[in-house]
């Protein structure tokens, strides 16, 4: 289980600040992310978002949003570390409470997420490595790191030209 | 003189006066006397209604009390019941299939195969209970029971019960994770031996029939899924940046002989009307109350996976299988199981060699105990016979299964109905190749007076070929199309190397078509 003060550690190793913000989701916000997300739909809208700016001195390392997404039961809760590029830097589990398929907590599993971009379909058979016994739980990592884009965008990257 | 007059005035005047200001006094008097009443009447007035208000206010207080108290306790109850609600799911996998076969004695049929109900709890953050009860086949059971007097005492029994109908219970454990690399698991554990046996859920696979190794002769010391009573450890650990290696260690009660019997009840033309028992000793799944032999049985696998997708499995279960008024003897299992992936395309497959120690021996020990294999006897029109049987032992078996699987969705189906509705639709197309080696498999047995009369044992070889299509909507859901060829030696039957078949002397072979459903939620 990774804690909230340390999670965006787990995907911007290199900062040495993170400015934490709570994002209150809205009508307003919710559309904006489906858009973001095209025909991938997320199986749970959360009330807010914490999310973090990563900074190393003043320079912006990237954004940070904590996400949920069902697996087969229950929900996964893990963090996805968004460059200001758009790409996924890193995403780290924080808790997996599914019985089976905790193998999608490896870094050999998550580290495939890298350089991923909402324009990627994030999908086992397609461009991620599905995890046998698991796919539920697969599934739901691609549309939390979706999400996660999508949110960061519409919050922090929104106006921005897009590289 | 004026002195004079002034004193007598004073003294005729004095005593009016005195008399007019002791009136004046007196009612002075009783006028604050009504006064003070009155002030002590409001006084008390007062005081009886700070009284009643203060009463009033008590009473109000505890009552608030009451309902905050009640409030406490309900949202606690409701706490504890949420709680329990969230951290336990209730889920279920299932499988039903239509198939056809060239065999003259097998219908072209739908067959409910199984219904299984999960539950897993996470208790705490490292407690967990998991449990699967399965239905197989499963329509109807029920038993009537009635103790009645006339003319004596009479006890009248039915079982009602549908064709091959099962309940059983594929897993109960409680789970400690005390580290990722080592966790304990005590209950009914599902045995590692292999990689079908603990990855069994019907939903999981591409094909409508599980595999010969593992369900259809069994090579496995019993048939999949396969659960056995005992405790043990399991865990993973991380081997340099992508590489992974799992384990599983327990110490179960162990596959032993049991019994079966089998009551016939037949009327013949022409001839008596038969009443038959068989008593069948064939290796099953150990028992879940007390055990019927002293010795245990270890059951590990050891998987590496050098990185994701590619893994590479040994195991081996050994452990006594005769019940305790047999001779001692053991059995041994291993198992090489594996999976390779490269992009859409993957090959996993099982090898599985199993020896059992001391066949002769238990025969002979059956013989002893049961004294002969068969007796018959004719009461006037009913004749009577009882047979003691001991199947499905050969010395050893060994065999495997590879498939080879290719994922795909062409992009035009994602316009059409297969695909429009779903996220990640899948085609998957299986050639599935398997194969059965049979060393010295019991083919006729008969004792008598504790000696064995004939023992005959025979080599055999079983093969199929399964080529396979199945369409997943969602990961969960299979729906399945395969084509079955599967062939023994010549002349021989299939149904006496398999346990799902039913062929007569010289039907060595078959083309079956099966059309399944694999589901779980």
């Amino acid at each position: 289980m990774l804690k909230e003060d340390e999670a965006p550690k787990a995907v911007f190793p290199d900062a040495d600040s993170f400015e934490r913000k709570v994002v209150r989701s809205n009508e307003e916000i919710k559309a904006k992310i489906q858009q973001r997300m095209g025909k991938t739909t997320t199986s749970l809208w959360e009330d807010s978002y914490v999310t973090f700016i990563a900074k190393k001195g003043e320079t912006i390392l990237g954004y940070a949003a904590i996400v949920e997404e069902i697996g087969k039961h229950r929900p996964i809760t893990f963090i996805v570390g968004i460059g200001p590029d758009r790409k996924i830097k890193d995403a780290a589990l924080m808790v997996y409470r599914e019985a089976y398929g905790g193998e999608v907590r490896d870094r050999r599993f998550l580290q495939q997420y890298k350089g991923k971009t909402l324009k990627d379909p994030l999908l086992p058979y397609r461009d991620i490595q599905n995890i046998s016994g698991a796919t539920m739980s697969v599934e739901a990592i691609g549309r939390g790191s979706k999400k996660a884009l999508a949110l960061i965008e519409t919050v922090y990257l929104e106006g921005t030209e897009r590289k | 003189m004026k002195t004079v007059i002034v004193i007598l005035s004073s003294l005729l005047i004095l005593p009016g006066v005195c008399s007019a200001q002791e009136t004046d006094l007196a009612a002075e008097v009783r006028e604050l006397r009504a006064k003070l009443e009155r002030l002590e009447k409001k006084m008390a007035d007062e005081e009886s209604q700070k009284m009643k208000r203060a009463e009033v206010e008590r009473a109000a207080i505890t009552e608030q009390v009451k309902k905050d108290v009640m409030t406490d306790v309900t949202a606690k109850g409701q706490s504890y019941f949420g709680k329990l609600i969230e951290q336990t799911k209730v889920g279920a996998y299932g499988s039903m299939r239509y198939g056809t076969s060239s065999l003259d004695e097998l219908h072209n049929s739908f067959t409910f195969r199984r219904f299984v109900l999960t539950v897993d709890s996470n208790i705490t953050d490292r407690l967990k209970g998991n449990l699967e009860l399965e239905f197989e086949r499963f329509t109807e059971l029920e038993v009537e029971k009635r103790l009645f007097a006339s003319r004596g005492v009479g006890l009248q029994q039915a079982i009602e019960a549908t064709d091959h109908s099962e309940i059983s219970l594929e897993q109960a454990w409680m789970q400690y994770d005390i580290a990722d690399w080592l966790k304990f698991r005590a209950g009914a554990v599902l045995v590692p031996l292999g990689r079908f046996n603990i990855n069994h859920d019907d939903n999981r696979w591409d094909l409508p029939r599980r595999s010969l190794i593992d369900r259809g002769v069994p090579v496995l010391p019993t048939t999949a899924a396969w659960p056995e009573l005992g405790a043990g450890f399991l865990g993973d650990f991380s081997v340099g940046n992508t590489g992974k290696i799992n384990y599983q260690f327990y110490v179960v009660n162990g596959v032993t002989l049991d019994a079966e019997l089998e009551q016939i009840s037949q009327t013949r033309a022409g001839d008596t009307t038969k009443f038959a028992q068989e008593v069948e000793l064939r290796p099953s799944r150990g028992t879940f109350a007390d055990d019927v032999k002293s010795g245990k049985a270890l059951a590990t696998r050891w998987a590496y996976s050098p990185w994701l997708g590619d893994e590479l499995g040994l195991s081996f279960y050994w452990g006594r299988y005769t019940p305790d008024f047999l001779p001692n003897r053991s059995v041994l299992s291993f198992a090489v199981d594996g999976k390779k992936t490269w992009g859409n395309f993957e090959i996993e497959g099982q090898y599985v060699h199993t020896r059992w120690s001391g066949v002769r021996d238990v025969a002979l020990g059956f013989a002893r105990k049961a004294i002969t294999s068969e007796s018959e006897a004719e009461i006037g029109d009913v004749e009577t016979e009882v047979e003691f049987e001991l199947a499905n032992l050969a010395t050893s078996k060994q065999g495997y299964w590879v498939d080879f699987r290719y994922r795909f969705w062409p992009e035009f189906l994602g316009k059409t109905i297969l695909g429009k509705h779903f996220a990640n639709p899948q085609l998957i197309a299986t050639l599935r190749l398997e194969q059965v080696w049979f060393n010295q498999l019991i083919k006729e047995m008969t004792f008598s007076s504790t000696s064995l009369t004939q023992f005959d044992r025979e080599n055999r070889l079983l093969n199929r070929m399964t080529l396979g299509l199945t369409y997943r909507p969602i990961p969960l859901v299979a729906l399945q199309l395969a084509y079955e060829y599967t062939r023994t030696n010549q002349g021989k039957s299939l149904s006496s190397v398999t346990n799902f078949l039913t062929s007569k002397d010289r039907e060595y072979f078959q083309h079956a078509v099966l059309m399944g459903l694999a589901f779980g939620f």
